[in-house]
């Protein structure tokens, strides 16, 4: 249903409805790390036509678990892995390692306004062609390359994953417990390739709007090196201005010197998030009225607490009253009154909880979606951008291998 | 109206240049989300509050002081010295704006009306408070981008609720999938979603002012940040909501071990030094040969439980004792260039340090650079990481002064008078 987001051009009406915001555009992916498939991801869930390139033995994420429940051993369709970063794309399969399939993907990309690669300098020499070769015969292309450490630099052609990024690219430094006996703790997800994708695609963005202007593509080098070089948020300004570092700390900020828990564990063996920050008095009134509540609040409700100072001096103790006024109530019920009461205060939910979230429900956030496993439809998460304006792109279910290679190529052969 | 020339705006370029932004941002999370649009050329126009300064202002990150945790705050301090919001509010215009005042709130209407782009990350209702709906705003410019970030979105039962980075990242669900089995999460040092909701908002604008350049529309954008780090969530989701898994009590997550695909060793082994340490990911049998050479081929590497991928992936535990023995007697970089050299997966932990003075890839792709300051001096800078073939970043001023645009916005962009002006100063609106 590509087609059903074809998108009114100024001469149409505008009483129909509304097109989704990439409803003008295609996309080939040629990125096999999910670096690459994640950007092709968030450009054809906001509705660009994005037609992902395989070699006949299928994309590297089709051979990567978890498998959808009760698939054969192998099933290039039914990895879950592969459907999660490639929902709403098409697959052709094409073997560009020939004369005549890098043919067949010349002509493929002269129609196409965005061409994702994931290859190192060595990679692109070895398939005999260059980023600007590729635009030789289509000078509106733009070829967005997101690659392990960028296309040039003596490190272009290391190798590297998503642990290994993390590690050098410096977030990993600040993540981890207290106790530094364990080392740094990568976090999940595969932060460091989604980190590059949401660079990758601000500068497809700025390409785009640059070609509004000037009528041609570009070239769009991202390393996941130099993206996760600036994404630790406090630890480069740290070091820039009064130059120290920072030392992590179990699911809080790192920071130059150690500060209090914020994990407080709950009654029902869940964990909630609160910095207890006593400087301020709004906040802390809050804290003791609601605790005072629960007839909980011990002798916080001592006048001597009202003064900040005596606060600080007394923060071990405070802490300590916290905790067991958290330990005695459930995680859900800490989350929602906290909040109601003003308090930021976050539950860690699993990825199970979030389908019973209330919010999540209201909002219509997950979305079912017909994929090729028993029991469906599943719901996948949905767009987390929202236009007045603009149509929400349905999420269709992941390609099964080649599945398009027909309808696409037969109009390009 | 400039004590010093140079910090007179001048002509913009890039793909944004001509776009105005009235920018009611703040945080970290808003003020990363438009700074990209103000490194591209837009004129970003940063609206601040002189009773209520931008949180990055006061965070005690300072040249040439001692190092403070960024909860304690200097009172009294210069708000101008803050290195946090240099960061980012690089490129940016600054000028003040008291929202509570009658006279504050019309000014702002004649800013967005000389604007086609707003921007706020407020909880939700701030600025209906100040009279600022969608509707109102496009009273006054037709076909204006109102862009809205929040942590919970405008709309739902729980869209008043309060969140900074590591609320999002716990209510998302990215803290619990990240630690030790067995142990709390040891989730995020930092915040992870700041960055992540901040550049989906960036895209998320830049979307609009594509579309808008088709059509002639604008739109309202209403931008999620604990749905935009659950879709960051990864496969394990769909394991979820597909295969019905429960990952509570599950012995998830893994660390730093993979559940999918079967790669060992993959870790964070210690290496030679304090706290010092090198990742290493060995995804299949052809890395693990090479991995084996690199280490002189020990009589460890040749025991059956380490002979096939699968096998290395069940026997972990003993297969990263012999791993670590290995690093813990080397150097973090000597242990990353002799497997890097065999083409194997490693890396060193770096900390700021050494991605400022010694890393030899950021040094070559140029992704610091420096700017000076009025009150800080010479400052660095974390640039955008994307390397274009024709485009470049116009970093043309470090941060603003508390209102150092003032005049230059209100009296040359807006045409306000002279006396009008000094009405505005002296009773407190600017």
């Amino acid at each position: 249903m590509a087609g059903q987001n074809s998108h009114p051009g100024p001469a149409d009406s505008g009483v129909s409805q509304p097109p989704a915001p990439y409803s003008d555009l295609r996309v080939v992916e040629l990125a096999d790390d999910p670096a690459g498939e994640a950007l092709g991801k968030l450009m054809a869930t906001a509705g660009a036509e994005v037609i992902k390139v395989e070699l006949p033995e299928g994309a590297a994420s089709r051979h990567i678990g978890p498998t959808a429940a009760g698939a054969r051993e192998g099933d290039p369709d039914a990895s879950l892995n592969f459907w999660f970063y490639n929902v709403s794309k098409r697959s052709v399969v094409i073997d560009y390692r020939t004369a005549d399939g890098m043919a067949r993907l010349r002509d493929l990309l002269h129609g196409a306004d965005v061409v994702i690669t994931g290859w190192r300098p060595s990679d692109w020499a070895a398939l005999g062609i260059t980023p600007d070769d590729l635009r030789t015969d289509s000078p509106q292309l733009i070829v967005a390359n997101l690659s392990p450490f960028g296309l040039d630099g003596p490190w272009a052609d290391l190798v590297s994953s998503d642990l290994v990024g993390l590690a050098l690219g410096g977030p990993l430094n600040s993540c981890g417990y207290d106790d530094h006996s364990i080392p740094p703790i990568r976090p999940g997800g595969e932060q460091g390739y989604q980190l590059t994708a949401s660079f990758g695609h601000l500068g497809v963005l700025l390409a785009l709007l640059e070609r509004e202007q000037t009528g041609h593509g570009q070239l769009v080098d991202v390393g996941m090196h130099d993206c996760l070089s600036v994404s630790a948020e406090l630890a480069n300004p740290y070091w820039f201005y009064p130059r120290v570092l920072v030392h992590r700390q179990t699911c809080r900020h790192a920071q130059p010197t150690a500060t209090q828990p914020a994990l407080f564990p709950t009654a029902d063996d869940r964990y909630v998030y609160f910095a207890l920050i006593t400087a301020e008095q709004k906040p802390w009134q809050s804290l003791v009225a609601w605790m005072e509540s629960k007839r909980l609040a011990a002798d916080l409700t001592d006048p001597a607490y009202d003064d900040p100072a005596y606060r600080l001096a007394h923060f071990a103790h405070i802490q300590q009253i916290v905790e067991v006024f958290f330990l005695l109530q459930p995680a859900g019920d800490v989350y929602r009154e906290g909040q109601q009461r003003g308090l930021p205060i976050g539950v860690l939910n699993a990825p199970e909880d979030l389908l019973l979230d209330e919010h999540l429900s209201a909002r219509g956030f997950f979305v079912p979606v017909d994929d090729d496993a028993p029991g469906g439809p599943h719901l996948y998460p949905g767009a987390p951008i929202r236009f007045s304006a603009l149509a929400a792109a349905p999420v269709m279910r992941a390609p099964r291998l080649g599945e398009h290679t027909a309808e696409v190529l037969g109009g390009t052969a | 109206m400039y004590a010093d020339e140079r910090r007179r705006p001048r002509p913009r370029r890039g793909p944004l240049a001509g776009i105005r932004v009235a920018d009611f941002c703040w945080m970290g999370v808003g003020s990363v989300a438009t700074r990209l649009l103000a490194d591209f050329g837009a004129e970003v126009i940063k609206i601040e509050d002189r009773t209520r300064i931008d949180t990055p202002r006061k965070l005690p990150l300072y040249k040439g002081e001692s190092a403070r945790n960024f909860g304690e705050e200097v009172v009294g301090a210069d708000p101008d010295k803050g290195g946090l919001f240099n960061n980012y509010c690089r490129n940016k215009l600054g000028v003040t704006i008291n929202m509570r005042s009658a006279e504050g709130r019309r000014l702002a209407e004649r800013l967005i009306a000389a604007s086609s782009v707003v921007t706020e990350n407020f909880a939700p209702g701030v600025m209906e408070r100040w009279g600022l709906s969608y509707e109102r705003i496009r009273e006054l410019r037709p076909d204006v981008i109102y862009a809205r970030m929040s942590g919970y979105g405008h709309s739902g039962p729980h869209a008043s609720y309060r969140s900074y980075g590591p609320v999002v990242q716990a209510v998302s669900g990215l803290s619990y999938i990240s630690g030790l089995p067995g142990r709390e999460p040891s989730g995020w040092g930092l915040s992870y979603m700041d960055n992540q909701a901040a550049f989906y908002n960036s895209a998320a604008i830049l979307m609009a002012i594509r579309r808008r350049a088709m059509t002639g529309e604008g739109t309202e954008i209403d931008v999620s940040a604990v749905e935009t780090g659950i879709g960051l969530l990864g496969p394990v989701l769909l394991d979820v909501t597909v295969n019905g898994r429960v990952t509570r009590g599950d012995g998830y997550p893994t660390g730093n071990r993979l559940e999918h695909p079967h790669a060992a060793p993959h870790g964070i082994y210690a290496a030679l030094g304090e706290d010092r340490w090198v990742a290493i990911a060995v995804f299949n049998d052809a890395e693990w040969q090479r991995f084996a050479d690199a280490i002189g081929r020990p009589q460890w590497t040749r025991d059956e439980r380490f002979a096939t991928q699968q096998s290395r992936w069940a026997n972990q535990d003993a297969l990263d004792e012999h791993v670590a023995a290995w690093t813990v007697r080397r150097d973090r970089y000597e242990v990353t260039k002799l497997l890097q050299d065999a083409g194997v997966r490693a890396g060193a932990v770096q900390n700021a340090e050494d991605l400022n003075e010694a890393d030899p890839q950021l040094e070559h792709r140029g992704v610091f650079f420096e700017m000076d300051h009025p009150v800080i001096g010479e400052a660095r800078f974390e640039g955008v990481p994307i390397r274009f073939g024709q485009t470049s970043p116009d970093n043309w001023r470090s941060g603003p002064l508390l209102g150092e645009d003032n005049e230059f916005v209100f009296r040359d962009l807006l045409g306000i008078g002279a006396d009008e002006y000094a009405e505005l100063a002296s009773t407190g609106v600017i």
